[in-house]
């Protein structure tokens, strides 16, 4: 019997053993209905499960085409990264290297293989610094000892050090290395060939320090070495700093071009390099201007024998480009300790020294000499009185009349700039005209000049004129024309009543400019003159090259009429020259009779001089030319 | 230590009780609500046994030895030699009170020679998972604790408990096991298995359950149970219990039992948490698994005694309270009767057996060794007292 059957059996007997049949009846139905309940459960559990399981299925599946799908982008992706990163890496101009925390190298560029001539056989991801070292240690490009270097960097970059490296390598290249720690341990580094841009740093650190031209070192390397020379002289050590000039050097410029003179300075460059010993500093510090420190000398002497080996070397014959050129230097030594301890001090007084040579003379050297400094300071006492008299208009015109030969008559004045300074008293023009050419101050002086000569010639009878010199400067200066142009027009003078005067050395210097500014002086109607004729070259040649309308013939010639047959000669040719051009002629300084009366014999048509007048101030002037018949004077 | 079977029925009324019976220190025991609820069996019981402390509750169903039945009262009445009593009870008006009532129940209990707590605690106004742990924060893990909610047939409506008073709602009554003669075994075990997908809490509140895989929870329980069986919820989803797990500690699983539904929430609560983010799957019972796992429950809990202490001892000086889950009843019908002989075969038959058809079972974890509550479970508690 079944066991349920007998539970149920038991159940529905009673206790006096009879068995209830309808109770029994009732549990073993109850029993089939459990069974059928319990069926019906499974199997409606057991669809709704699979159907589920199918609905998981079915969302496992699609999850998993999607992440394939996803994995399959992504994949793509890492490919063309790859492809990018490879790109990049092969298109870097520096060498690109990795190694792991192991330093084992994880990856490296070709660049990285031909800078340093590796073999890509050879050289495989995995492979060690030290071999890779070694590989190089073996073609040359690496000279240290592999593994220590090896194990010293790879401390290195554990500490946080060795970013940045230059190497020098056997084969002169320059490399320069940056490194950067990975957060995962290991290194990656770039690696770049600086080479070229090692030399043009250091052609460019070189160029600072000298001079184009010569290659001497300029001005900035001759301080440093100076500097340091002087450091040995306070141990007790002597030098000598020494300044040389060429004398007439912008002669060579001006008449064989600018090339030429380049030419010459090298060459004389070439020429003070073997005359000085290894130690000593030759520098061009601009023009024609060179110094040389001689360094650990015994006495002044030692000096002495250089500046004379110098100026031998340089007189010698040039030959620049087939010219044969003649040149002469003057030298001004200065000596440490005894003329000075610092650079400055030194170098100025090696130019007083110049300077005193210069004075004296050409192609000579001169020692510093303290009284040189005391001239130097009255020169620029000098300087410094000058600016304040143009500032407090110190200045005064004075005329010097021209008497004309022929009527007898003045039909012209010179104006001649004077200072009264009110200590000095009347400072000479020779004294302070050369000084106010240095200090740029001539030409807003001859401006003024120009303005006051037309304001007083304004004055004069309409027949007279005035001359005014121009200096070099003057003609050079841009504001020429409009300064002239002003004058006339502000004064009210007739361009034809205004001389200008230049000198032989106007048309020496940048004539053909010269040359056009003065034909456009002459267009206006104002006329030019050549003053001190027969000073200069004296070359008939400038007066061929402009239309003069006359020439002064210089005093010199004067002075020595009826003592040398050469100077009436010589007088009388250039009247008869410049009468033949249509130029009439002066001659200056006259100061006798006798003078007078002989250069009207030689043709002569006008003359200047104590003679007749000196220079006088406006009011004599004007009481000259008021004592002339049929002239009439405007008031002063 | 002596234990007496005392039944009441219908026909007879109790069986007499033993010579002694007025110096009995404890008497367990269960009975339907109906059987319970006047309070007149109490009384009786009162008087038989004068000086015990009485402890019982409504049930699922009463088990007698090999008996599974409805229509009894069963009792025992216990003596010790050695062993003191300790009793306590606790009103719980609040389902969120849990804890404080279980701590106060452990404040009750705890002292130094506590070896063992036994709980009975009404089965649908508690948190069981709280009422445990509040008591076991008090006593400590290393003391036994087992016992079990009040049933109420497949009604769901009331369940009693007393503790030296007659049954009623809303209460917790517990006894405490004192001395060093006196050893607890217990064992655990469901036997049920899971099937259908693993589901995820997606929304729940402490043992209130809303969304399993972003559904309602009751939309799952309804499509399973079919239209007809639907209508017997909320007992009807104890066909289908869950087991809960943290997937970091999948150790942790625990099998929850439905004590309600909410129809215009489509939500259950359980017996026991069911917190949002564990995994949950379905499980569902079969005959003879069901069976094996309360045999397997009650290896442990003979195992849990220390066996040479009771060697050669007669059955009457040992007894077994087996609390077993309603949903195994439901699910198994007239078969139920197999898991109670399973257990009685492991147990012994000599050996005094009795116990009832619960809302949930309280017991130490059989891998953790925790106490937790358990569902669907059948847990066994064996008492014995060494000389």
């Amino acid at each position: 019997m079944h066991k349920l059957l007998a539970q149920q059996v038991a159940k529905a007997t009673d206790d006096n053993g009879s068995l209830d049949l309808d109770k029994l009846w009732t549990l073993v139905g109850a029993a089939y209905e459990d069974a059928d309940r319990d069926r019906r459960r499974t199997d409606r559990s057991m669809s709704l499960m699979i159907e589920e399981l199918d609905g998981v299925q079915h969302n496992l599946e699609q999850t998993v085409i999607a992440r394939t799908k996803e994995l399959r982008a992504r994949e793509a992706e890492l490919e063309a990264q790859n492809v990018r990163l490879d790109v990049a890496l092969a298109n870097m101009s520096q060498g690109l290297v990795m190694f792991d925390r192991d330093a084992r190298l994880v990856i490296c560029n070709q660049q990285f293989i031909s800078m340093y001539r590796l073999d890509n056989e050879n050289i495989k991801p995995g492979d060690t610094l030290e071999h890779i070292l070694d590989r190089r240690a073996a073609n040359g490009t690496f000279s240290a000892d592999a593994g220590h270097y090896a194990r010293n960097l790879s401390t290195a970059i554990e500490a946080g050090l060795q970013t940045t490296q230059f190497l020098e390598l056997t084969d002169g290249r320059t490399v320069a290395i940056v490194r950067q720690r990975l957060a995962s341990g290991g290194w990656v580094a770039t690696h770049e060939d600086i080479t070229e841009r090692r030399q043009a740093e250091n052609k460019i650190a070189h160029m600072a320090r000298h001079d184009a031209l010569t290659d001497l070192p300029n001005r900035v390397l001759l301080r440093e070495r100076l500097n340091e020379a002087l450091a040995l002289v306070e141990r007790g050590h002597k030098l000598a700093v020494l300044y040389l000039d060429l004398d007439l050097f912008k002669n060579v410029n001006d008449s064989l071009g600018h090339p030429t003179g380049d030419e010459l300075l090298r060459q004389v460059g070439d020429r003070l390099r073997r005359c000085v010993a290894a130690n000593d500093t030759i520098s061009r510090v601009g023009g024609d201007e060179f110094f040389i420190i001689q360094t650990n000398i015994g006495d002044a002497t030692d000096a002495e024998r250089l500046a004379r080996r110098i100026s031998e070397a340089v007189k010698a014959p040039y030959d620049l480009h087939g010219h044969l050129v003649v040149i002469d230097a003057s030298i001004g030594i200065a000596l440490a300790p005894t003329d000075g301890s610092d650079a400055n001090e030194l170098l100025k007084n090696a130019d007083m020294a110049l300077y005193g040579a210069k004075a004296s003379g050409r192609g000579i050297y001169r020692f510093f000499e303290p009284h040189m400094d005391a001239r130097m300071k009255d020169r620029r006492a000098l300087e410094l009185a000058l600016r304040q008299a143009f500032d407090d208009n110190q200045f005064e015109l004075y005329y010097q009349p021209v008497l004309n030969l022929d009527k007898g008559d003045v039909r012209c004045c010179e104006a001649l700039l004077r200072w009264h300074h009110p200590e000095r008293g009347m400072v000479s023009p020779v004294e302070f005209i050369p000084v106010a050419e240095e200090i740029g101050l001539i030409v807003a002086l001859g401006e003024r000049v120009i303005r006051w000569a037309c304001e007083d010639a304004a004055k004069w009878p309409d027949d007279v004129c005035v001359a005014v010199n121009l200096s070099p400067t003057q003609l050079a200066s841009k504001n020429l024309l409009p300064t002239v142009l002003g004058a006339l027009a502000s004064s009210g003078l007739s361009p034809h009543r205004l001389e200008l005067e230049i000198t032989e050395a106007v048309l020496m210097q940048n004539s053909e400019v010269n040359l056009r500014t003065l034909h456009q002086l002459r267009e206006l109607g104002i006329r030019i003159s050549m003053d001190d004729f027969g000073t200069g070259y004296s070359s008939l040649s400038y007066l061929r090259s402009f239309p003069f309308d006359k020439i002064k013939i210089d005093r010199c010639f004067i002075k020595g009429l009826g003592d040398s047959s050469e100077a009436d000669a010589i007088v009388h040719a250039v009247a008869g020259l410049a009468d033949s051009l249509g130029m009439t002629t002066t001659a200056e300084g006259v100061e006798t009779r006798a003078q007078l009366d002989l250069v009207r014999s030689l043709g002569c048509t006008d003359v200047q001089g104590f003679y007749y007048s000196p220079p006088v101030p406006m009011r004599e002037l004007s009481q000259i030319l008021a004592k002339q018949p049929q002239k009439k004077v405007a008031a002063a | 230590m002596r234990a007496q079977q005392v039944v009441w029925n219908h026909r007879s009324g109790w069986t007499p009780a033993e010579a002694g019976a007025d110096k009995v220190p404890l008497v367990l025991y269960f009975g339907t609500r109906e059987a319970l609820s006047n309070g007149v069996r109490f009384n009786e019981l009162r008087i038989m046994f004068p000086a015990a402390h009485i402890l019982g509750c409504s049930t699922g169903g009463q088990i007698n030895n090999n008996d599974v039945n409805d229509d009894e009262i069963v009792a025992a009445a216990i003596s010790f030699d050695a062993t003191r009593l300790l009793l306590c009870r606790e009103e719980i008006s609040d389902p969120n009170n849990s804890r404080t009532a279980g701590e106060a129940i452990g404040h009750a209990l705890a002292g130094d020679e506590l070896a063992g707590v036994f709980v009975l605690s009404d089965g649908l106004n508690v948190n069981g998972s709280e009422l445990v742990a509040g008591i076991g924060s008090v006593i400590g893990p290393s003391i036994p604790l087992t016992g079990g909610l009040a049933g109420d047939g497949a009604d769901f409506k009331e369940t009693l408990v007393g503790g030296d008073c007659a049954p009623r709602p809303r209460s917790i009554a517990a006894i405490g096991f004192y001395g060093s003669a006196i050893r607890v075994g217990h064992g655990s075990a469901g036997g049920w298995d899971l099937f259908g997908p693993r589901r995820q809490v997606t929304r729940s509140v402490g043992n209130v359950l809303f969304e399993l895989d972003g559904e309602p929870a009751l939309d799952l329980y309804e499509r399973y149970l079919g239209p007809e069986e639907s209508k017997g919820l909320p007992s009807s989803a104890l066909l289908f219990p869950i087991q809960v797990y943290d997937v970091k500690a999948p150790d942790s699983a625990v099998v929850r039992t439905v004590l309600a539904i909410d129809r215009e929430a489509r939500s259950m609560t359980f017996a026991g948490d069911v917190p949002q983010g564990w995994t949950a799957q379905l499980m569902r019972g079969n005959l003879d698994r069901l069976a094996a796992g309360a045999a397997d429950a009650a290896r442990q809990a003979r195992d849990g005694l220390a066996v040479q202490d009771l060697g050669g001892r007669p059955g009457n000086e040992c007894l077994s309270i087996l609390v077993s889950c309603i949903g195994r009843r439901l699910l198994m019908g007239q078969r139920t009767i197999e898991e109670v002989e399973a257990a009685g075969a492991e147990l012994g038959t000599d050996t005094l057996r009795l116990g009832f058809y619960s809302y949930g079972e309280i017991s130490p974890h059989a891998k953790s060794g925790l106490c937790e509550l358990h569902n669907q479970t059948m847990t066994v508690t064996t008492l014995a007292e060494v000389a």
